[in-house]
């Protein structure tokens, strides 16, 4: 298992390597010389030329990517053009909101959908199965914004139960931090519910057709038995696997809901970067979001061969 | 009458499917006495099965009994309803199922999910389960029992896997046990070494016993009393003896000449009733070949290694003469199955060589092999015809698909004449031939596949386990009309099959295979009737027999 575990670490590193290369490439891409592009539009060539200088850009292009992977490897992003902060600091100042809504979304996401669509596999074709199936199509259908201002509109300005927008660290407590990310986390976490109980629901489906759901129902297992112990396990696969993908994609829908609930998280830094061509933290976050996610995926693989004996390793 | 352990009143059960509802069983009647052994025998769709899931109360939601009643101890199963018939499941009734592997949860490990049925039945701590698990374990003579305690299904052959379900059935010392098909699918000595352990647990617990099946043999080796199931009616019910001896209803009398024994022809597979319509095909015994001609197919020192493990198949020579039948016959992973593949070039070699008419093609790579110009001669029947058939091909195409690629046949008249051809060879109506494989039945299938293989006139048939997933009657059929292909057009047969009874009427040879290498090999007749080898007497001896020999006088 432990070894299972290095050789899957070891496997990443050509991904992260190539992906690296890729963030570091960014600044190439952009048409245009690097320094007049980071300098800005009102800049003179000597602003061009000390940029340059600074930055080292009029090295060759392997040595620059060697000392630039050197420095982040021992800690050091770079310094942002816009604010002269190490992007290291702005990253962390922002890092909290950002982890805090994820893995809020991520369990309201998990602890409402699975339910749901088990639920729903269970009684198949009934009442409740199409009404918890015609949510999901809802969900599906409608943007985060939206989700989101309509939430704003109904707890926070009409019932007045919950706070309209902003962010409290976890440090001042529980539930003000709690109460700052429910509705984020809900309009956040609406497509992934619809999208996780369907999948529960359409695998539930299929094992529970399989011979050995009989075999528990021979051995005179209760329901909740055979659903919970034999069914969702089995089921779990497919499910991980389609939730490891929301993560990926919530880091997407993180910047949205983060400027609809003016939340100052990562998403709300990415979008003042990208305005402002403050490529040392786009690189950064891009990194940093890359990392995560090749991350996730690690953590997918591992529980893969938690759940079923049968995935080697 | 109220010593009954289980009486079946008048049983109605449906299906509501899309067509409306279907009657599965209608007016199943029977009893059961406690500690008995009951054979319940009929072929696919006779109802049998649906008849043990109705009183174990396992239907599928389409599936509702609508009229009868079922009582165990007095009790009317079918108006049970919730802990009432949870203590039922599992504790006073239990049931084990065709393919064991599928049976059991594929991520749990086998001891937790014996203790799992005796926690639900009994108040008793996890350790005390789990030790009970173990005995169980013991009980079914499962080797090195603490170790397998924490194996997986897929660790475990699928004999293992049926006694560990044989372990769960009887965990709560049921009093009655169902057994749906227990040992469809697993080889014959593993049959019997389950089959023997069923037998004795029951008999040593009292516990009565339903054995569901489609093989009469079978049910007659293990069973006083035989009730045979035909269109959802029980049409005979009879000891063992009589009802082979002096069967009485017109369907038992075809399903005891349609089972293959050790003493039966071809031609004895169907009642004489139905003989002269077939007659006319037993006829001109095959002429000797001439001394001299060349072999058809020659095989020296083949073998066949999966990546690591030990060679799958190795150091296998064989011949084949045009016109001739050779069988092909031992337990799964004894390598049948790879030498037929590698024989019809569908896998490659790691070693030796295939000479087909003098000619080598066994470096011919499997891939390319459809080029070779010997493609159509050698050709292939697969083991199950629901599978190995497109579900988007009409019958029409899967005939004429090959006679296309291969005879290099363009549309239009001349094709479909072939194709006509090839369906009146195999008996397969021609207004079949529009029709989708989920349109046909299970025989109607093996026909097409069967014509598929024969329509570009190839002179070797390869033939996989071709009527193991067919019933006893249609495999009668499909074995009568490869003979006859065989006489009429010269082809010769490599016939792969676990069932000895079939290879011994249809081969002129047969070659018994184990752990990939050649135990024995000569003429079919000789050869089972005077078994060389103690492993070719084991597989001769595991044969179910239904004739009203001493082992059966022994067992009454």
């Amino acid at each position: 298992m432990l070894s299972y575990i290095l050789r899957r670490i070891v496997s990443t590193l050509p991904v992260m390597a190539i992906v690296a290369l890729f963030v570091f490439s960014l600044l190439y891409i952009a048409p245009g010389d690097p320094a007049v592009v980071i300098a800005g539009d009102q800049a003179s060539p000597e602003d061009v030329e000390r940029i340059r200088q600074s930055l080292g850009l009029d090295r060759p292009f392997l040595i620059q990517f060697g000392s630039w992977v050197w420095r982040i490897l021992h800690g050091d992003l770079g310094t942002s053009i816009f604010t002269n902060l190490p992007v290291s600091t702005m990253i962390g100042q922002r890092l909290g909101p950002t982890l805090s809504l994820m893995m809020v979304t991520l369990f309201l996401t998990i602890v409402i959908a699975v339910p749901l669509g088990v639920v729903a596999a269970w009684k198949a074709g009934s009442f409740i199965d199409r009404a918890i199936m015609a949510f999901a199509v809802f969900g599906f259908s409608l943007p985060v914004f939206v989700v989101g201002y309509v939430l704003a509109y109904i707890f926070a300005l009409e019932l007045e139960w919950l706070p309209v927008q902003g962010y409290t660290p976890l440090t001042e407590g529980v539930w003000p931090w709690l109460q700052n990310l429910i509705l984020p986390a809900v309009a956040l976490g609406c497509v992934y519910i619809a999208l996780i109980a369907r999948i529960t629901r359409a695998t539930m489906l299929e094992v529970l057709q399989q011979d050995y759901i009989r075999t528990a129902r021979a051995k005179g297992l209760g329901q909740g038995g055979i659903l919970f112990v034999h069914a969702l396990k089995n089921a779990a696969v497919p499910i991980v696997t389609v939730i490891g993908i929301g993560i990926a994609l919530l880091i997407g829908g993180a910047v949205v809901t983060e400027s609809v609930f003016a939340i100052p998280g990562l998403g709300r830094l990415t979008i003042d970067a990208i305005l402002r061509r403050d490529y040392p933290v786009i690189q950064g976050i891009v990194l940093l979001f890359s990392f995560v996610y090749v991350l996730v995926n690690l953590m997918i693989d591992v529980v893969y061969t938690i759940v079923d004996p049968r995935i080697r390793y | 009458m109220s010593e009954d352990l289980l009486r079946i009143d008048n049983l109605h059960v449906s299906f509501s499917t899309r067509r409306g509802l279907v009657e599965a069983v209608r007016g199943v009647t029977l009893t059961v006495q406690a500690g008995e052994m009951l054979g319940l025998v009929g072929e696919s769709g006779s109802g049998k099965s649906v008849t043990g899931f109705a009183t174990t109360r396992l239907l599928d939601a389409a599936g509702r009994v609508t009229g009868g009643k079922i009582l165990f101890r007095g009790q009317d199963v079918t108006k049970l309803g919730g802990d009432d018939l949870r203590h039922l499941q599992g504790a006073a009734m239990s049931m084990i199922f065709q393919n064991p592997r599928a049976a059991l949860n594929p991520i749990r490990a086998i001891g937790l999910q014996i203790a799992d049925a005796i926690l639900t039945h009994k108040r008793i701590s996890k350790d005390a389960a789990r030790a009970e698990a173990l005995e169980l374990l013991r009980a079914v003579q499962i080797r090195d029992p603490e170790t397998r305690m924490n194996a997986y299904p897929h660790e475990l052959s699928g004999g293992m896997c049926q006694r560990v379900m044989i372990a769960i059935a009887i965990s709560c010392n049921p009093a009655l046990l169902i057994a749906d098909e227990p040992t469809t699918g697993l080889d014959v000595t593993t049959q019997k070494v389950v089959m023997d352990l069923l037998a004795d647990i029951a008999a040593a617990r009292g516990m009565a016993t339903i054995l569901i099946t489609h093989d009469l043999g079978l049910a007659a080796r293990y069973c006083r009393r035989i009730a045979v199931m035909e269109r959802g009616r029980i049409v005979e019910e009879a000891s063992p003896k009589t009802l082979f001896s002096a069967p009485q209803h017109a369907y038992t009398r075809r399903l005891v000449a349609a089972s293959p024994t050790a003493t039966s022809r071809i031609e004895d597979l169907v009642t004489e009733e139905e003989r002269e319509r077939t007659a006319a095909v037993v006829g001109k015994p095959r002429p000797a070949p001439a001394h001299g001609t060349p072999p058809l197919l020659e095989v020296r020192k083949l073998a066949k290694r999966f990546d690591e493990g030990s060679a799958a198949v190795a150091d296998f020579s064989m011949t084949i003469a045009g016109g001739e039948s050779v069988g092909l016959v031992g337990e799964s992973g004894s390598g049948k199955s790879t030498t037929s593949r590698m024989i019809c070039r569908l896998i490659d070699p790691s070693e030796g060589d295939i000479v087909f008419d003098g000619q080598s093609i066994g470096h011919v790579a499997a891939r390319d092999f459809h080029r070779s110009r010997f493609r159509k001669d050698i050709q292939m029947v697969f083991q199950d015809p629901n599978e190995s058939l497109n579900p988007r091909y009409t019958a029409f195409d899967c005939i004429a698909h090959p006679l296309m690629r291969l005879d290099g046949m363009r549309g239009g008249d001349g094709l479909r004449k072939r194709v006509e051809e090839c369906a009146e060879r195999v008996g397969l109506p021609l207004d079949l031939l529009p029709r989708f494989p989920h349109q046909l039945s299970g025989g109607q299938k093996a026909r097409v596949g069967i014509a598929r293989a024969i329509a570009c006139r190839p002179r070797l048939l390869v033939l996989d386990e071709p009527t193991a997933a067919l019933d006893v009657s249609v495999q009668a059929v499909v074995l009568q009309l490869l003979d006859r292909l065989r006489r009429e057009n010269d082809i010769a047969l490599l016939f792969v099959s676990h069932d000895l009874n079939v290879v011994r009427m249809l081969c002129d040879r047969t070659i018994v295979l184990r752990n990939g290498g050649i135990v024995e090999q000569g003429e079919s007749r000789a050869l089972f009737d005077n078994p060389k080898t103690d492993y070719t007497r084991k597989l001769v001896e595991a044969i179910p027999h239904i004739e009203t020999g001493p082992a059966l006088a022994a067992a009454l």
